[in-house]
């Protein structure tokens, strides 16, 4: 039976802190390892962890593979971390992967390029807007003073109501981790809890084939302070080997990914594709059918003809008896891509199982003032901090982006992308409503959602940030 | 109809390997239309592959030496095949065996000399299935083109809103594909088995399989005594420890994902474990395995599986080296969690004679199941594939599928009118 060392787990990664409505990303670069490395020991006790509290702010903490170079880790330890996060998210074959192209290109990234990487990311998440700014300045001014530079700044600031900024409500459908207690909150809100073991988002523990997932290692030897627990010997991932110490036990990867929204182009083109319908919610259904759920969050597949805000928070359905031709929710929308639960194929458990071996944990937020009219461009930058959590970022974050988001023929579509979020292609791009007694295409959508930066990040145990703080006092050289 | 699917596998002569490598990049930056070997010229041809071959191991390298394995799936038989070949890629490919041992024509115009050739390097699969059986590669394309007019013609029905009924719209688009150029014209290509192809392989499955049992009973303590060996040696072959090599597996995701995610190629190499009963167990697998997929996986889907085009398993060296090489939909990591998920019996009882495989238990169990080990054996067993060619890279196996029901449907006497909507 698994049980989460609270202590040392970083916060993140059992709450989505909904209780601190105000974010601020810091995104850093390390100028000054030794500068660094002493900001870390000093301030590694201020860091949140995954025990319960009432604090007005949380402070989490992470690191891409440059940032873990940078202050000092071997290029022997990085290359026991997993290959996506060793390289990175921009590269030549991860771009065809998560379907970062044209207009989502790297290069034309605010930051996460080659022209403004990024070493570490520090979230801070406040009760209100006061503390928040409080903290930022704090943090800001000591960062500065300590061997950090700030290359980007994102602010998450309050929301309304947990719609994101198309109108619809967001953040619904999540597994739990086992071990949290997450189960019966996530239950008692949605009607419905997928319970993954704990190796499906922390290193070092069994995962969804039973195995210990992998996790980065270092050598005994290297680690002469004992800061780090012992490889078990028993069940290791496939870099540990009975004698060495588990850098990755009770941390996780982080991705991020920086998502504009272009609500008015999103709304004019829903208006444009209905403009013949004399139905004058057209616009809401059609915009219904792309998501998968109403506005307010209802699923399609239990309220196919209209909104219905009892099932607001409903998420105890499925496809496969219910709907699997699509009449209600279209195989392409977004839910149904997202996470297909047992649309696949060929009978339900199989599909569920397999679905679940590609699950991640969001922990993103809107960021941005809600559109006064979604249909009027008012200049405004708004978007999506998207955050998940996984184990394996092949398995389950790029696997999702790829064989569900992006894959033109998804659960039988012939040439169509998720149309929210999905690498929408240049030409005429269609979206399927499945339908009887015959299906209507949408013709001619375009990318109304734009990737504007992202990292791959490692977010280490509390054992693991104490280590790095010690990197280069003694033991491991510096390089 | 029935396909062919075969590999011609030559040695390389060692100086000139680097040579050859950039020959078939000049293949793979063009596969169709190259002016080496201009796959998209070979109408009978669906899916074709270059695969040199360097062992990575220093040893293994002295003893096998490097191969160009030249992987071809058509329609019809060899003869006609080979005839094709010749005349349209001839030049081409005599440019490339050039570069191979015991290569013994010296004119590219020897077309008889290239030919005989071929025929001495064929090597047969043990085992192979195929995912759309009985399609021959022009009527895939065809099938293609009917859908996407049909598709266009529903548009147009939707947005008038006449008819609205499901039979109506049925004879509406029925109407449309035989009044309407080139849909009109395109020529009925028959079933997709004949009785005689249908039914040979499920006799063959009976005859052979009664055999089997034959034998089994007949050597019934020489079987059982065989089995335990087994059961005890697997208890301590070596398995792989750690991961798969990052740099074996950035070479390799290079040329993957390059037709948005709808098709990729897999080619892989390992070594069958030493010794008499590994080769003899493995042998025996891949004939049933081969029985099974004539017979049975004829609908699409291997165990399961439903994203197979073309794949071989090759007994090759004597029998102590496997090939696979594989066609299939989709990226690599939902390939091998299909494997994984659905298919992971027959897997482990192909890849668990061969070396490093995750620990098995009775031939079948465990192995596969252990994803993460799994996917770094198949990784580090994968080569690169040097040149690619599909002739159909938009299509999966389900949709080319459907494409068939929809136009053999519109022309069948009892079809439900809204079942075949559905299909658009």
């Amino acid at each position: 039976m698994f049980e989460l060392e609270s202590t040392d787990v970083q916060g993140l990664v059992v709450t989505s802190y909904s209780n601190l409505p105000c974010a601020t990303y810091l995104l850093l670069q390390v100028t000054d390892p030794v500068g660094a490395r002493s900001w870390l020991s000093q301030h590694l006790r201020e860091i949140t962890v995954s025990v319960k509290s009432d604090a007005q702010f949380a402070t989490n903490l992470a690191f891409t593979s440059t940032g873990l170079r940078r202050l000092g880790l071997s290029e022997k330890v990085v290359s026991t971390f997993s290959r996506p996060f060793q390289e990175g998210i921009a590269t030549e074959h991860r771009q065809r992967v998560l379907g970062d192209q044209d207009e989502n290109d790297p290069t034309k990234w605010m930051w996460g390029n080659d022209k403004k990487q990024v070493d570490a990311l520090l979230l801070i998440f406040a009760a209100d807007e006061n503390v928040l700014k409080s903290q930022v300045q704090f943090r800001h001014q000591e960062l500065a003073a300590s061997g950090f530079a700030e290359v980007v700044v994102l602010s998450a600031g309050r929301n309304p109501d947990s719609h994101e900024h198309f109108g619809f409500s967001d953040g619904i459908g999540q597994p739990v981790m086992e071990g949290t207690g997450n189960k019966q909150r996530q239950f008692a809100r949605t009607n419905h809890a997928t319970e993954l073991p704990a190796g499906e988002f922390l290193m070092g523990f069994t995962n969804v084939y039973g195995v210990t997932a992998d996790s980065p290692v270092v050598a005994a030897a290297d680690d002469p302070n004992k800061n780090l627990p012992d490889v078990p010997g028993d069940t290791t991932g496939l870099h540990g080997q009975s004698g060495m110490r588990d850098l990755g036990r009770n941390g996780t990867y982080l991705v991020f990914r920086h998502l504009a929204q272009n609500v008015s182009k999103f709304w004019n083109f829903v208006d444009f594709a209905t403009h013949n319908s004399n139905d004058p919610s057209a616009a809401d259904r059609l915009a219904a059918k792309f998501v998968g759920r109403w506005k307010s969050g209802a699923p399609l597949v239990l309220s196919p003809k209209d909104d219905n805000d009892t099932l607001a928070s409903e998420n105890n359905f499925a496809y496969l008896d219910k709907d699997p031709h699509g009449f209600k929710c279209p195989i392409g929308s977004h839910i149904r891509r997202s996470n297909p639960r047992d649309a696949l194929g060929p009978d339900a458990p199989t599909a569920l199982a397999s679905a679940n071996r590609h699950r991640i944990l969001r922990r993103g937020r809107s960021y941005g003032d809600r559109a006064k009219d979604p249909r009027v461009n008012d200049g405004q930058d708004r978007g999506l901090i998207f955050i998940c959590l996984n184990s394996d970022i092949e398995r389950q974050f790029e696997f999702v982006q790829q064989t569900w988001i992006n894959n033109p023929v998804f659960g039988g579509l012939d040439g169509e992308v998720d149309p929210l979020v999905g690498n929408i292609p240049k030409g005429d791009s269609i979206f399927t409503v499945q339908g009887e007694p015959l299906r209507t295409r949408v013709h001619g959508l375009s990318r109304f959602v734009t990737v504007k930066g992202g990292a791959y990040f490692f977010l280490p145990s509390m054992r693991a940030l104490k280590y790095l703080a010690s990197l280069g006092s003694s033991g491991p050289k510096e390089v | 109809m029935t396909h062919t699917v075969l590999t011609f596998i030559s040695k390389v002569k060692p100086d000139k390997v680097k040579e050859l490598a950039a020959w078939l990049q000049q293949i793979q930056d063009r596969p169709a239309n190259n002016a080496i070997v201009p796959f998209g010229n070979l109408k009978t041809l669906h899916f074709a592959s270059f695969v040199l071959h360097e062992p990575a191991k220093a040893a293994e390298k002295e003893k096998y030496g490097s191969r160009l394995v030249f992987e071809n799936n058509f329609d019809g038989s060899l003869d006609p095949y080979l005839d094709d070949l010749c005349d349209k890629v001839g030049p081409g490919l005599h440019r490339i065996y050039l570069q191979c041992q015991d290569y013994p024509v010296a004119d590219a115009s020897d077309r008889e000399g290239l030919k005989a050739y071929l025929k001495r390097c064929v090597v047969k699969p043990n085992a192979y299935h195929i995912g759309n059986t009985g399609r021959a590669a022009p009527r895939i394309s065809d099938e293609q083109t009917f859908r996407d007019a049909l598709e266009l013609r529903a548009d147009e029905l939707v947005i008038a809103g006449k008819p609205s009924s499901a039979s109506e719209l049925f004879n509406a688009l029925r109407n449309f594909a035989d009044t309407t150029p080139p849909l009109s014209q395109l020529k009925d290509p028959g079933p997709r088995q004949s009785f005689y192809e249908h039914y040979w392989p499920w006799l063959s499955l009976v005859v052979q399989g009664l055999i089997a049992i034959a034998f089994i009973v007949l050597l019934f303590p020489l079987v059982i005594i065989l089995a335990l060996v087994l059961f005890y040696k697997e208890k301590t072959d070596s398995v792989k420890s750690g991961a798969a090599d990052d740099e074996n597996i950035r070479k390799l995701v290079a040329s993957e994902d390059h037709t948005t995610s709808v098709q990729n190629h897999m080619a892989s190499i390992t070594i069958v474990k030493d010794g008499w009963l590994r080769r003899r167990t493995l042998w025996l697998v891949l004939w049933a395995v081969n029985l099974l997929a004539r017979a049975n996986a004829t609908h699409g889907q291997l165990s399961g599986i439903p994203s197979i085009h073309f794949a071989h398993w090759s007994m090759i060296d004597g029998g102590q080296r496997l090939l696979f090489l594989s066609n299939f939909d989709g990226s690599w990591e939902n390939y091998l969690d299909d494997f994984i998920d659905k298919a992971h019996t027959g897997l482990t009882a192909v890849w668990s004679n061969t070396v490093d495989f995750p620990r098995t238990q009775y031939l079948i169990n465990g192995g596969a199941t252990d994803g993460p080990r799994f996917k770094a054996v198949a990784r580090d067993s994968q080569t690169v594939t040097n040149a690619w060619y599909s002739a159909y890279r938009d299509l999966t196996v389900q949709g080319i599928d459907n494409n068939s029901s929809i136009r053999e449907e519109l022309r069948a006497p009892q079809t439900d009118a809204q079942s075949w909507l559905h299909r658009l």
